[in-house]
C-alpha cells in the first residue's frame, strides 16, 4: 500500500511539474502545487472508494479539475516579476562590489603615495596632500557596503547610500583639511577650526540619516 | 440530471466562495465538494475556476490563507474569510436581490402588468 502511494504520489507531482513547466519559480508557485498535489490526492482516493482503479482515478481527476492554464499563465507572470528582480539584485551586487573594490583601491592609493612621498624627503605638508584619494575612497567603500543585500539586512537604496556616502565623505575631508591646515599654519587651534567647517554638516546630515531610516532587516 | 449553465452562474463564483467561507475555514478540496452538495449536485465549481478566484479574492483582501499541520498526505492550505469579504459578500448577496427582481421582471413580465388601465 505505501509503496503503491509512492508510485501515484511520484505520478501527481510529475503531472503538475510538466504542467507548470518553463513557468519561473515562485514562493506562489511552490504553493500552487502543493495546494493542487494534495487537492488532485484526495480527489483520486475519492474516485478510488467509488470503485475506479489507480489509473482511472487518476485521470478522471486530473480532467475534471478543468483546465488550468489560467493559473499556468498567471503563474508565469510571477515567475517574470521574480526572475526581474532578481536580476536587478544582481546588479547592485556587481555595482556595490565595484564601488568597495575600487573605493578600497584609492584609500590604499592614497596611503601608499603619501608615505612614498613623506620616504622621498618632502616634508609632511606635501606628502599628506594624497591623502585626497583615501577620502574618495572611503565614501565609495561606504555606498558600496550599504546597497549591498545580506542574508539578515537588504541593500539600502543608491540614493539614501549615496547620502551617507557624502556624510562620511565630508567627515574625512574635514579630517583631511585639519591635518592639513594644522601642518601648514604649525597652528593646531586653525586646524581644529578649518575641521569645523565640514565636520558640523557631516556630523548633522549623519544624524538625520540614522533617524529616518526605514527598517533594512529582514524578517 | 440537469445542470445550470456555466454562463449564468459566472459572475457569482467569488460570492458562492465566501458563502461557503463565511461559514468556517475550508480548504481548496473541501470547498469544492461543498459547493457541490450545495447546488444538490447540479453545479461543479471546477478548481481551475476555483483557484483562479482564489488567488484574487485573497489580492483583494476579502480572504488569507494558511497552512494546516496535517502530518499526513499533502498539507492542506485553509482559507478564511476577512471583515471586507464579510462585506463584500453582503454587498454582493443585495445586488443579486435586486438583480434578480429585475431580471424576473424582464423575462417573465407582461407588458400591461401593474397598469390600471
Amino acid at each position: 500500500m505505501a509503496k503503491m502511494n509512492d508510485r501515484l504520489d511520484r505520478k501527481i507531482r510529475e503531472h503538475f511539474d510538466r504542467l507548470f513547466e518553463g513557468v519561473g519559480s515562485s514562493q506562489a508557485l511552490y504553493e500552487l502545487k502543493e495546494e493542487l498535489v494534495s487537492n488532485l490526492k484526495e480527489k483520486i482516493a475519492d474516485y478510488r472508494e467509488r470503485g475506479m482503479d489507480e489509473d482511472q482515478a487518476f485521470k478522471e481527476a486530473v480532467i475534471s479539475m478543468g483546465d488550468l492554464s489560467g493559473l499556468v499563465e498567471d503563474m508565469r507572470g510571477i515567475g517574470q516579476d521574480e526572475a526581474k528582480r532578481s536580476v536587478y539584485s544582481a546588479k547592485n551586487l556587481r555595482m556595490s562590489a565595484a564601488s568597495i573594490v575600487t573605493g578600497t583601491l584609492l584609500v590604499l592609493f592614497g596611503l601608499f603615495t603619501s608615505a612614498m612621498l613623506y620616504f622621498m624627503n618632502h616634508s609632511w605638508e606635501t606628502a599628506v596632500d594624497p591623502a585626497i584619494f583615501s577620502v574618495g575612497g572611503g565614501a565609495l567603500i561606504v555606498w558600496g557596503a550599504l546597497t549591498r543585500e545580506t542574508r539578515k539586512k537588504f541593500g539600502m537604496t543608491r540614493i539614501r547610500a549615496g547620502l551617507y556616502a557624502l556624510a562620511i565623505g565630508l567627515l574625512l575631508f574635514s579630517l583631511y583639511s585639519s591635518v592639513k591646515t594644522a601642518l601648514v599654519t604649525h597652528d593646531t587651534a586653525m586646524g581644529v577650526s578649518a575641521m569645523m567647517v565640514f565636520f558640523l554638516p557631516a556630523v548633522g546630515l549623519w544624524l538625520g540619516l540614522v533617524l529616518t531610516g526605514p527598517d533594512r532587516r529582514k524578517t | 440530471m440537469s445542470t445550470i449553465s456555466t454562463e449564468l452562474i459566472r459572475g457569482h463564483t467569488a460570492t458562492i466562495i465566501l458563502n461557503v467561507l463565511r461559514q468556517g475555514d475550508s480548504y481548496g478540496y473541501e470547498i469544492y465538494k461543498q459547493i457541490l452538495k450545495l447546488s444538490g449536485h447540479r453545479y461543479e465549481l471546477k478548481e481551475a475556476t476555483l483557484y483562479t478566484v482564489f488567488r484574487r479574492l485573497e489580492k483583494e483582501g476579502y480572504i488569507v490563507s494558511y497552512w494546516g499541520d496535517e502530518s499526513q498526505g499533502g498539507r492542506r492550505k485553509y482559507y478564511r474569510i476577512t471583515e471586507s469579504g464579510r462585506e463584500y459578500y453582503e454587498r454582493s448577496v443585495q445586488e443579486w436581490q435586486f438583480a434578480r427582481e429585475i431580471l424576473d421582471r424582464l423575462i417573465k413580465g407582461g407588458l400591461n402588468d401593474g397598469k390600471d388601465e
